[in-house]
């Protein structure tokens, strides 16, 4: 990072206020909280993938030393609790919606925090042990006796969408659960009928998980006198899950509270409630002690929700010239052991043709249960999957029908002066310049330099290859968020807001904003969102909405407490307040050298006995809105691969990142997360998968030694350049950053693989595109 | 429950542990140093680095009873100060400069492992040598790129200290 900033203030690279803590061991994290008296819980997981639970005999675990207690899913029921209040689809009203096309509901069925009749997954639990330490809990774990009836499992996609798979609900038609057709099915027909040419794609993104640094833990209290629960434990947001909290235990919602500190990573993984955090308060308040879980890593990789998972059949039809006419196909999404979530399914399918102007278009999309870990949306959610069929078919037509790959796509790109758009899904995008992002790549990347560089490969005898992608990616999430600022008179800032950094900088950035506006030192400013006493509205992190929509609600904050202060110091000044300006956190008179720092109208405020009421008592503004548009993150990704042919072994040579965030509040954070999201998503290209034995539908990828992660020798440097073109929906201009760099990411790395195989006639080649499976397709052998 | 005794941070501490007892467990839960953290339990992530007697290595792979008269360096031990004026190490405040962190997670594991290259590999550290011996440590937030730099700029301002 050689530039520093040369201030505070919005657009600059601040270094992180949060840093000083996290370097020196004084982080919080959800493991670091302890409470006195606290005993501990194990989780009994199923090992079976499906299986009905006939009995639960837990009396030799009960007999053992420092065994509290054991409940099963029988207890939980006898004792009233709720299943989890999910919501499978988006509730943010831009986005398309996924009705079946028979009419009926999508299928859901009650998903409670541990098993209840039956284990649907590998991993789900069955029974809570609570000891003394974990030691005693993991040990009364393995001497619960359960006696399984042991049913056929499903884990696969397709297969889990075959009429005749092995059914995880009784009282389903099948597994499927959503079955939609969109967009304009005559019109697609006639478009393809009348084609000049037609590519297909039949690929599958396969299962990944997001793997946060910080394995999941919760401590759960109960106060029998006042019949509060309160759950500490890291998430993407903690008044959702309070909300969701209170509707498992059917009781109020201010008999709930969450807190949170430091959460060391998210990606979507942590971003809904979990079992274990129901659990935790539930056996603190049967055994009348505070309750502790921290999760292992091996049981992360059987619990933690997993991503992707979507089998798609996809064909692009074309003129002749090279037109796009239209694009049909079908996405099945496999929502794992529980109809949790159906969002990435949703998510993708209405953004198929990407920023590609497209006449007409036609999608099946279907969702499935199976018998493995339930998913949910995962960096990005569905878009990286769209984005990498849509951008592997133009490549595919390229080659197979003679096109340039880069001019194909100028052809179809959206102009700017076609903006607002609305894409075969219904889908509007609101502004931005496509092209001038993948010219700004493809020079970023030296596309034209690339047959020089390839020629010099070639005489070293490896194989090189240059790829590119375009993308959007809609940014929607919650669509209510609140934010309350008071300015003390002892110089401090207090700003509360219901979105959680989960590694963000949420300190430094919403700081800058309130600096800026404020004029206050960015020291200042306490940002306050990790309890739910303090907080009382927010969606969290997840979809691009933190900065999208904190930034609006902390402007209007910010602008209340200017107009409250230009009054409070027009009445100490005794002059009119149109007089007064702002600036710099001073309220002056014009052309007089009288002024008021906000501090001084902050104990103003406070202390005058004769202001009007609206304006006596602490200086102070919130500001509560619902943000009903989607917001189009876009952007254009170029990467080279060497490959070494004999080996298979592959080498990313250059990475190049062009993405527009509208207006950058704070690019060195920016820049940050567009790297962590290229690995994330190059991760999944080359090397990651949660593996299923197909045959006894076992996970086989439980720990960091089967489970590929991206490591520091994967990667050169990247070189990542910030695009600010204003967004015309957003007030401020802005655009969210946090997804772009995965989004694109798989089809980018897949495309420049590709690219350096075709000289052997390879057309395609699946993700994890791992060594073997490179030396294999060089090698003709079967992938 | 035998007692073990050992130097951390430059302190006598002491303690009855169960035999199984990992060293980052009696760092964590007895003597309440959360800033080692646990990341997985096969030592892969890297998460629980510290210094044993001027080596790195993964306190998930030490009992702590090996660690008998043992000097212990974790991440609180790594800055100089008192609590009103802390100063950090170089290799910290190259993370800090450099964005080397996002959730901060798995940053002290990173930072011991870092201060820990350098003594073995010394202060010309290129791109490639601190990506190779970054194997043993798993960030999932920053793409390594700024951590990379990082170390590369801290292992130079080490060469002043």
């Amino acid at each position: 990072m050689s530039i520093s900033a040369t201030s505070h203030k919005i657009g600059e690279p601040v270094r992180r206020r949060e840093d000083q803590r996290l370097l020196t061991g004084k982080g919080r994290f959800s493991d670091d909280v302890n409470l006195p008296n606290q005993v501990y819980a194990a989780m009994l997981r199923s090992p079976h993938p499906h299986a009905r639970i006939r009995a639960i005999d837990s009396g030799k675990a009960l007999a053992m030393p420092g065994v509290i207690a054991v409940f099963s899913g029988s207890d939980f029921i006898a004792d009233g609790m709720q299943p989890i209040p999910y919501n499978q689809f988006t509730l943010h009203p831009a986005e398309m919606q996924l009705p079946n096309s028979d009419g009926t509901p999508a299928f859901t069925a009650p998903c409670y925090s541990i098993a209840i009749d039956k284990a649907r997954y590998a991993g789900e639990i069955i029974a809570i042990v609570i000891a003394k330490t974990v030691n005693l809990a993991k040990d009364g774990a393995e001497a619960i006796e359960v006696d399984y009836e042991v049913l056929p499992a499903v884990t696969g996609t397709i297969a889990a969408a075959d009429s005749k798979a092995p059914r995880l609900w009784d009282d389903a038609r099948s597994n499927v659960c959503v079955d939609a057709d969109v967009g304009a099915k005559d019109a697609t027909a006639a478009a393809f009928a009348r084609a000049a040419h037609v590519a297909t794609l039949t690929t599958w993104i396969q299962r990944v998980t997001g793997v946060p640094m910080e394995p999941r833990a919760a401590v759960g209290e109960y106060d029998a006198a006042t019949q509060r629960y309160t759950l500490h434990a890291g998430s993407g947001g903690a008044v959702r899950l309070k909300k969701d909290l209170a509707l498992i235990f059917d009781t109020p919602v201010e008999k709930v509270r969450v807190r949170m500190d430091d959460v060391g990573g998210n990606f979507g993984t942590r971003g809904m409630i979990y079992p274990e955090f129901a659990l935790v308060l539930w056996a603190a308040r049967r055994v009348g002690l505070p309750v502790k879980w921290t999760c292992d890593r091996s049981e992360a990789f059987l619990s933690d929700f997993q991503g992707r998972d979507l089998a798609v059949t996809a064909e692009l039809a074309l003129d002749k010239e090279g037109t796009f006419l239209a694009m049909r196909g079908s996405n099945i999404g496999n929502a794992g052991g529980h109809t949790g979530s159906y969002t990435p399914l949703q998510k993708g399918v209405e953004i198929m043709s990407s920023l590609y102007r497209m006449p007409c278009a036609n999608f099946r999309a279907r969702a499935v249960v199976s018998n493995t870990t339930p998913t949910r949306p995962y960096r990005s959610s569905g878009r990286p999957e769209v984005m990498f069929v849509m951008e592997r078919l133009i490549d595919i037509a390229a080659r197979e029908f003679g096109f340039d790959r880069i001019e194909l796509r100028r052809r179809n790109l959206l102009k700017s002066s076609e903006l607002p758009y609305t894409n075969p899904f219904g889908m509007l995008y609101d502004s931005g310049d496509y092209h001038a992002a993948m010219d700004s790549a493809l020079k970023l990347g030296d596309w034209a330099g690339f047959a020089g560089r390839r020629a010099d490969t070639k005489v070293r005898g490896k194989l090189r290859g240059i790829g590119a992608a375009n993308y959007v990616d809609t940014a929607t999430g919650a669509p209510r968020e609140r934010a309350e600022i008071t300015v003390h008179p002892d110089g401090n800032v207090d700003l509360v807001l219901g979105i959680i950094s989960n590694g963000q900088g949420h300190e430094t950035s919403f700081a800058q904003l309130v600096h800026e506006w404020l004029g206050v030192p960015l020291d200042s400013v306490r940002l306050i969102t990790g309890d739910t006493d303090i907080v009382s509205v927010g969606g969290g992190t997840h979809s691009g909405r933190g900065m999208r929509m904190g930034s609006v609600v902390i402007w209007n904050s910010a602008n209340e407490i200017i107009a409250k202060g230009k009054r409070i110091a027009a009445r100490l000044m005794e002059c009119d307040p149109s007089v007064i300006r702002f600036a710099d956190g001073r309220f002056a008179i014009e052309n007089d050298g009288q002024a008021k720092s906000i501090f001084e109208i902050a104990a103003a405020a406070e202390q005058l006995k004769d202001l009007p009421d609206d304006l006596r008592g602490p200086l102070a503004a919130f500001s509560d809105e619902s943000f009903n548009e989607a917001s189009f993150p876009y952007g254009c990704h170029v990467c080279e691969v060497e490959i070494d042919p004999t080996l298979g072994t592959l080498e990313i040579i250059k990475y190049s990142a062009v993405d527009d965030v509208g207006r950058a509040v704070n690019p060195m954070i920016i820049h940050g997360q567009v790297h962590g999201g290229i690995v994330q998503g190059v991760g999944q290209a080359l090397m990651e998968q949660c593996y299923y034995d197909p045959a006894s539908g076992q996970p086989l990828t439980g720990s960091f030694m089967d489970y590929a992660m991206p490591r520091a020798d994967n990667f050169p440097f990247f070189d990542t350049e910030i695009s600010e073109v204003p967004c015309t929906t957003h007030p401020l201009g802005m655009r969210p950053a946090g997804e772009g760099g995965t989004t694109p990411a798989l089809g980018v790395v897949i495309n420049a693989v590709v690219d350096a195989l075709a000289e052997y006639g390879v057309t395609h080649i699946e993700m994890p595109a791992t060594p073997e499976r490179i030396w294999r397709a060089i090698h003709g052998k079967s992938n | 429950m035998p007692t073990v005794a050992m130097t951390v941070n430059g302190k006598s501490v002491a303690g009855n542990v169960e035999g199984r007892t990992l060293l980052v467990q009696f760092l964590r839960e007895h003597l309440q140093l959360t800033g080692t953290h646990v990341g997985c339990d096969t030592s892969q992530c890297g998460c629980c680095t510290i210094h044993l007697n001027g080596k790195g290595v993964k306190s998930c792979a030490v009992l702590a009873l090996a660690c008998e008269g043992a000097d212990v360096v974790t991440i609180e031990g790594l800055a100089t100060g008192g609590t009103a004026d802390v100063k950090l190490h170089p290799m910290q405040e190259a993370f800090r400069e450099h964005h080397g962190l996002q959730c901060g997670f798995c940053t002290p594991g990173m930072i011991m492992s870092a201060v820990d290259m350098v003594k073995r590999k010394g202060h010309d550290l290129d791109e490639k040598a601190i990506r190779k011996q970054l194997e043993g440590n798993i960030c999932r937030c920053t793409g390594y790129h700024n951590i990379v730099l990082a170390v590369q700029a801290g292992a130079a301002a080490m060469k002043g200290n």
